[in-house]
């Protein structure tokens, strides 16, 4: 599915933002280089204030670069054409709220000069893909966090782009909202999408993106597939129940075994062949296994691993210039 | 003097337009139509907010009630109708266009609903003109029922007050709705204006300079006075400069003639909405570029 | 973002088109001195007491004509309840706020010089009122001087009051310069110099009222001759012989009966029982040694009185 065409290509893009209260300015994006290929999933992530919203909207023409560039489909983001390809999803979307959502697709899809028989057509599917077909008549004002954030989606597909922007979708929802987001995403990643998202929240990332970028401070400190991010896995979880204390000793005095406490041995990856043998001690320790696994860091050990890397340097030399 | 004016303005306009023709032809592909749809949603949004009536009907207890002061004779009680009526539709119009066009940018830079439009292939002059149309539209639907409600007034009083020899209720129908008209015109210079102010400022910052900028414009004519009796140069220029800046208010007021029963001049009217819409034309081709400037 | 190049070719057509409107509004200038020439709102002077109107009605802006309204409700109000010493100020007010409420400013005017000259007790008093309703006149006529009523207003109160003659002329010969004015205007021009018996003059204005008034069928032609004869016996009977002073009377009858006998004469050129002084032009009793008017000898005496004198024009002689 992903090519190796690159759709949407960030070079050297600097953002600094003067004040009458910082008039040497606030660096929010330094020097970032991306690269995002048709069909993935990119990902940034960072915490907040590190310059996701800024790039994004960079990206969307919507503020200006102080230097550097950024080409979508090729062209520069000032041609008004790149915008008929690319969709996007503001963060903490807010839409005019008096009207129903019905009313607002129909409104955005009208930007692209579709025909009315076009627009009644795509706010049907929309809604449907959205699962707001129920609450199509709701005014925005009274739609739910998790209605509104899928409306906002919509909206954002109304031109069926190949380029998706997405910043901090599931934000601000409940568990079963960011569900129901992520599957979205899922889907959209399914029809062959392009996606770059921007979030601060790891863990809905992790699910569906292909790469990430991490940025701190304006800066990308780290890039790749998560597999290149979060190295090989180091150790094997096994979990198993009723393990006599003596049988767990003995467990514990296997060879491949770095430690047991309670009911979870812990053992080192590169022993994985005596993986069974293990199994066995635990077994005749009277342990019932109920999983196995081979805990990667997760994205979260990754961010703060990076920042920890990055922060000595960026403290000596200071950000603003 | 003011023909050279002309000849120099048509010329540079002329050229500009023909030197940057090919900046504008891409633009007016579905362009139009984006600002139409703009302006739309502009007025739909205005009217689900019940903007419209809230006005409407305040507006008509105060023309309902110019109708008590029967102990006036006849021609004092058509003044009183004639100019109390233009006076509240002039500034209920200019107060709504304040708090139109002020917020009609800034509200959706601070509710972030600009991202969904501009992420979109929408020009930003597009935008500021479609949200300007839309202003327009909703100003010039309540300037409308206003001055229906004051031409319905002045007929019915104008059957039920008995004339006297010496003076007669007659109201000048013509006049009142050309002098309504023209304060049309004035609030849609005004709206420009603010629209113009708020692409580079707060909603808040916006609607004090629109009181600041109604106010000048206001005194147009003294800032005429002052540019005319300038004694130095420089004091005389820098006048006769601030005087082409502001909004030409006092073209478009014509409420003291009509209800003082004067001779009305149309071609001066007429003047004041050719003046009124280059005015327009140009605060919003300033407003633009500012916008295009202004990061969202 | 907009390109250096393009962002200041928009700048410059905004100047351009911004350039345009120059040549209309100097046209709205010209339309609208009353709004727009400095000339003409300088001249507006206040009549009794001047306060701080001006700064009050540059920041009332477009809205003076509603305030002059608001005023004129109390001015109503304090007329009818009497009040009649504070309505000076509010009219001032009045006019001031709105230089063209008509009404107003006649009311003004009359107020001074009518009501409150005979209220003032004084002849201090009286003659600052009568000044202030002239004056306050004067600045209307300045603020309209498209109004023939009120220009009139001014002629009438000079004429009545101010017994000004001289001025009062100048004043309703100008109301009469508009095609809408009444024929009283007409008449009242001549009537001032009837009042000074200025007869040369008297002459003059009434061939101009003849000329004003030209259809011979207008009912307005025939009351103005008509009125001519008759007002001017009900002034010599009524008007001066309540004057007490004898001598004053016998010359007030002198000179009523030799103005009337002018009027007599130009009205009836062809009346037999006049001799016209070859000086002035002027009738005088048949065998007169001297010509009534200005005491010219009547040298030829046997003169035919169709014969007109030297500094007359012949056509005014002959027009009827």
């Amino acid at each position: 599915m992903v090519s190796d065409e690159i759709v949407l290509q960030i070079e050297g893009l600097s953002k600094v933002y003067r004040s009458l209260f910082a008039p040497a300015g606030t660096k929010a994006v330094d020097s970032l280089t991306l690269g995002v290929r048709r069909g993935e999933t990119y990902s940034i992530v960072g915490p907040n204030g590190s310059g996701k919203t800024t790039t994004l909207k960079i990206v969307l023409g919507l503020i200006f670069p102080t230097s550097g560039k950024v080409n979508i489909f090729g062209s520069d983001v000032a041609d008004l054409a790149v915008r008929e390809r690319v969709g996007f999803l503001p963060e903490d979307a807010y839409l005019y709220d008096v009207f129903t959502g019905e009313e607002l697709l129909d409104f955005y899809a009208g930007l692209f000069g579709y025909s009315r028989r076009r627009r009644k057509e795509l706010v049907d599917e929309l809604l449907s893909l959205v699962g707001m077909q129920a609450n199509r008549r709701v005014p925005f004002q009274e739609c739910s966090k998790g209605m509104r954030q899928r409306l906002a989606l919509a909206q954002a597909l109304v031109n069926d782009p190949e380029l998706l922007i997405l910043d901090e979708p599931t934000s601000g929802l409940d568990p079963a909202g960011r569900h129901q987001m992520t599957e979205l995403i899922y889907e959209l990643k399914r029809r062959g999408k392009t996606i770059l998202l921007c979030s601060h929240f790891l863990a809905e990332v992790e699910e569906v993106c292909d790469r990430v970028g991490i940025m701190y401070r304006g800066r990308l400190v780290a890039e790749g597939t998560l597999t290149e991010l979060a190295g090989d896995p180091t150790e094997i979880v096994i979990t198993a129940s009723g393990m006599s204390p003596e049988g767990a000793s003995r467990v514990a005095a296997h060879s491949a075994v770095l430690g047991v406490e309670g009911d979870v041995v812990r053992m080192g990856h590169e022993s994985s062949d005596r993986l069974w043998s293990v199994l066995d001690a635990v077994r005749e320790a009277g342990g019932r296994v109920a999983e196995v696994h081979r805990p990667r860091p997760t994205l979260q050990d990754v961010f703060v691993r990076a920042i920890r890397q990055d922060a000595p340097e960026r403290d000596a030399g200071e950000e603003v210039h | 003097m003011g023909q050279l004016a002309f000849g120099i303005g048509l010329l540079v306009a002329i050229v500009v337009l023909a030197i940057t023709h090919r900046l504008w032809a891409p633009a007016m592909g579905h362009g139009g139509a984006s600002t139409w749809r703009i302006a739309k949603i502009t007025v739909a949004e205005a009217r689900r907010r019940r903007v419209v009536q809230a006005v409407v009907v305040l507006v008509l207890l105060i023309l309902l009630s110019m109708t008590v002061f029967s102990y006036l004779n006849p021609r004092e009680q058509a003044r009183m109708i004639i100019s109390g009526g233009l006076s509240a539709i002039t500034v209920f119009g200019i107060l709504l266009a304040i708090f139109v066009a002020a917020f009609l940018i800034p509200q959706e830079l601070e509710t972030r609903t600009v991202y969904a439009v501009l992420s979109k292939p929408v020009r930003r002059f597009e935008f500021v003109l479609g949200k300007y149309l839309g202003a327009l539209i909703i100003l010039a639907a309540i300037m409308t029922i206003m001055t229906v409600v004051l031409v319905a007034v002045l007929l019915v009083m104008d059957h039920f007050v008995p004339d006297l020899t010496y003076s007669t209720f007659e109201p000048n129908l013509a006049n009142v709705v050309f002098a309504a008209v023209m304060s049309y015109f004035a609030v849609a210079v005004l709206s420009a204006y603010i629209v113009l102010i708020s692409t580079v400022s707060s909603t808040a910052m916006t609607v004090i300079a629109s009181f600041i900028i109604w106010a000048i414009g206001s005194l147009q004519s003294q800032i005429h006075d002052l540019a005319a009796g300038a004694e130095t140069v420089s004091t005389k220029w820098f006048f006769t400069m601030f005087y082409w800046l502001v909004p030409p208010l006092e073209n478009f007021d014509f409420r003291h003639e009509v209800s003082n029963f004067m001779q009305v001049s149309y071609k001066a009217g007429i003047d004041a909405a050719g003046v009124g819409i280059l005015y327009i034309i140009v605060v919003l081709l300033v407003a633009s570029v500012f916008f295009n400037d202004r990061q969202v | 973002m907009t390109d250096r190049r393009s962002r200041n070719l928009t700048l410059l057509l905004a100047l351009g088109l911004l350039l345009m409107t120059v040549p209309m509004q100097e046209s709205i200038h010209q339309l609208r001195p009353h709004v727009f020439d400095p000339e003409r709102k300088t001249r507006r002077a206040s009549a009794i007491n001047v306060g701080p109107m001006p700064a009050v009605i540059a920041a009332l802006g477009g809205f003076r004509t509603v305030a002059a309204d608001m005023l004129w409700l109390r001015v109503e109000r304090d007329w009818h309840g009497g009040n009649w010493w504070a309505l000076p100020s509010l009219l001032d007010g009045v006019t001031q706020l709105d230089p063209h409420f008509i009404l107003a400013w006649q009311v003004y005017g009359w107020h001074l010089a009518y009501n409150l000259h005979a209220e003032a007790e004084t002849k201090v008093d009286k003659r600052y009122y009568l000044d202030g309703g002239i004056r306050a006149l004067e600045g209307a006529v300045d603020a309209n001087p498209d109004n023939w009523e009120m220009i009139f207003e001014l002629g009438w109160t000079l004429f009545d009051r101010a017994h000004d003659m001289h001025r009062a002329a100048e004043y309703f010969y100008r109301a009469d310069q508009f095609p809408e004015a009444k024929s009283y205007t007409t008449r009242l021009y001549y009537r001032c110099f009837e009042r000074t018996l200025d007869i040369p003059r008297l002459v003059e204005a009434l061939e101009y009222a003849k000329n004003r008034h030209t259809d011979p069928y207008s009912p307005d032609d025939v009351q103005h001759q008509v009125i001519v004869s008759d007002n001017y016996r009900f002034w010599i009977t009524d008007n001066h012989l309540e004057d007490r002073d004898k001598h004053r009377e016998i010359i007030a009858r002198e000179n009523t009966a030799r103005a009337q006998r002018s009027v007599d004469f130009y009205l009836y050129p062809d009346n037999p029982y006049w001799d016209v002084c070859p000086h002035c032009g002027l009738p005088s009793p048949e065998g007169s040694e001297f010509c009534s008017a200005y005491g010219h000898p009547m040298k030829p005496s046997s003169g035919s009185s169709r014969s007109p004198g030297e500094s007359r024009p012949p056509a005014e002689a002959t027009s009827i």
